[in-house]
């Protein structure tokens, strides 16, 4: 099964860290980046429900519709410069996102081009399936057995899929290739793989892989974005995403387009080693568990960083579940008070906000009240200050309610407080109730799920 | 003058379900003893008091001068369902660099 071309390196480059990221550092990368491939990063843990929801009212739909504009505009660029196009945009509908490509290719003239398609991720149809096999969906971090009390209200149930159906679809001549929930790095490690011929047995280099991965998942994450020096960063709002060349040997550097914005060095490295991760020491991807206790960074040159030593454990037996299910509504409020004794009147429109609450006989589970400009973003943590000198604070409330009009409930009392509220107080537009999505992890057996590729053409 | 993490360490913070993870790094090899005296389950938990519901686990990385702060129903939910205005806890991390350095 390993690709029969002795490749000594593969570049990699990162095109997207989320849906709504920047086009143009994508468009640049795909130009002048000179890559094997480019990836794109579009799903968060919430964005399933949120297809989901999309795919219920319109079959055809439930894809990253920002896909499509995309790789219909990067197709040419891309071809022109040999880099083949992954991404994970297909989200609950690959199938249909794929054809919608297609269609958008050929609206360009470009016909002919191979798309890939990867599925198999969507399991809400056969949670009861699981359950007879003997599976029991048990809460990966609380412990509880009980997927009845939310059976009723599941809205999504995606596993996370590793690289195997994406280096299937590569091998299979894909030009470009449009997934559903892959895990972020699978993007990276799946065209790795192929074109070093890497197996699945040798964990150290797929340790390389993922530690890469995750390195470039977030695009302008490890470039200058979310760092803590970035006032020290050039031109962010210019920022190139991030190139990766890993080699044979499981070394890799990692740099980004001469000229471009931001900076890539050993500390916009590191900060996004230790970004959104778990223990560790124990790094799991479907593709293998990487040690990030292991790597060694350092500085090789301008805007080039070393990775080397990477370790790791083979893949395991198990793949993550995560299940999207509805948890009610939350109502929001937020009032801005100005000097003098701005935070007085902050702790008196709170006080006027609960007797409004208690009066509108308002149903919750949770109520949270913060200072903006105090606590809102620290908590406890934040110290208070000792005078009430400041130029304005703010109220915000936040309100856990079972219903809409629950929720409702606390955009009137906000908008109540216009005129028996404190003088000089100042509400932006009222924030409309919101529904939330709470996510259920759990584990099921690698032997259950099996991904699936077909190909579509232009 | 005594000093703070904030003059000695970067941070990064994000979530995970539950959880908030903090990422915190030496600015250089010099301060990460002081880094991993001064970060510890129990100065994490006074910090930030009822925020933080679960177990606190402080990881050492030495191989990047920095440790992993991971702290267990943490975020009032997870991002999809919290009431705090910072769902994904991208700022919470910098409240760790409030904490006095300590000698090792």
């Amino acid at each position: 099964m390993p690709n029969t071309l002795k490749n000594t390196s593969v570049r990699l480059g990162c095109g997207a860290g989320f849906w709504g990221d920047a086009f143009d550092p994508a468009l640049e990368l795909a130009e002048r980046g000179n890559l094997d491939f480019l990836c794109f990063d579009f799903l968060a843990e919430l964005t399933m429900s949120l297809l989901q929801r999309v795919r219920a009212k319109d079959p055809g739909q439930g894809y990253v519709p920002d896909m499509v504009n995309w790789f219909a505009d990067l197709a040419a660029p891309a071809k022109a410069s040999g880099t083949t196009l992954v991404c994970n945009g297909g989200g609950v509908s690959p199938r249909a996102g794929a054809e919608a490509l297609a269609k958008a290719l050929q609206a360009k003239g470009i016909a002919g081009r191979k798309i890939g398609v990867v599925a198999g991720d969507d399991v809400l149809g056969r949670l009861e399936a699981f359950r007879d096999a003997g599976v029991k969906l048990t809460h990966m971090r609380t412990g509880e057995d009980g997927f009845d009390r939310i059976k009723s209200k599941v809205v999504s149930a995606n596993v996370y899929l590793g690289s195997d159906g994406i280096i299937e679809a590569l091998e299979g001549g894909s030009e470009i290739v449009v997934t559903g929930r892959v895990t972020d790095s699978a993007l990276f490690i799946g065209p790795a793989m192929h074109r070093l011929g890497w197996g699945f047995d040798q964990p150290d280099r797929i340790a390389s892989a993922i530690t890469v991965g995750h390195i470039l998942e977030c695009a302008a994450g490890c470039t200058g974005g979310m760092s803590s020096r970035f006032d020290q960063m050039p031109r962010m709002g210019e920022v190139g995403f991030p190139i990766a060349e890993i080699f044979n040997d499981g070394t890799a550097t990692i740099s980004k387009l001469p000229g471009s914005g931001g900076h890539v060095d050993q500390f916009t490295v590191k900060e996004h080693l230790v970004y959104e991760i778990g223990d560790p020491r124990s790094y799991f991807t479907p593709d293998g568990v990487a040690d990030f206790t292991t790597p060694h960074i350092a500085e090789a040159g301008a805007d080039v960083v070393r990775v080397t030593g990477m370790r790791g454990k083979a893949r395991p037996d198990s793949l993550k579940l995560l299940i999207g299910y509805s948890d009610g509504w939350i109502g929001e409020g937020l009032l801005m008070f100005p000097w003098p004794n701005a935070h007085a009147r902050a702790r008196k429109a709170e006080e006027t906000l609960r007797e409004r609450f208690k009066r509108l006989g308002l149903s919750s589970s949770a109520i949270s009240f913060n200072y903006i400009g105090l606590n809102m973003l620290h908590g406890p943590a934040a110290p208070m200050p000792s005078s009430d000198n400041l130029n304005e604070v703010g109220l915000r409330v936040a309100v856990k309610t079972a219903s809409r009009d629950e929720a409702e409930k606390v955009r009137r009392a906000c908008s109540q407080l216009w005129i028996m509220g404190p003088g000089g107080t100042s509400f932006g537009a009222p924030m409309k109730p919101r529904p939330t999505i709470a996510l259920w992890p759990t584990l099921v057996p690698r032997d259950l799920v099996s991904h699936s590729v077909e190909h579509i053409t232009s | 003058m005594t000093r703070s993490l904030v003059d000695i360490a970067y941070v990064r913070a994000g979530d995970k379900g539950d959880s908030v993870s903090v990422g915190v790094l030496a600015k250089s090899p010099e301060y990460y003893a002081q880094v991993i005296a001064s970060v510890t389950p129990k100065t994490v938990a006074a910090l930030y008091g009822d925020w933080v519901q679960g177990k606190i686990e402080v990881f050492p990385m030495p191989n990047i001068d920095g440790c992993l702060v991971l702290m267990h129903d943490a975020l009032g939910g997870s991002a999809t369902n919290t009431l705090r205005f910072d769902q994904t806890a991208k700022s919470l991390g910098t409240a760790i660099l409030r904490l006095p350095a300590i000698a090792p």
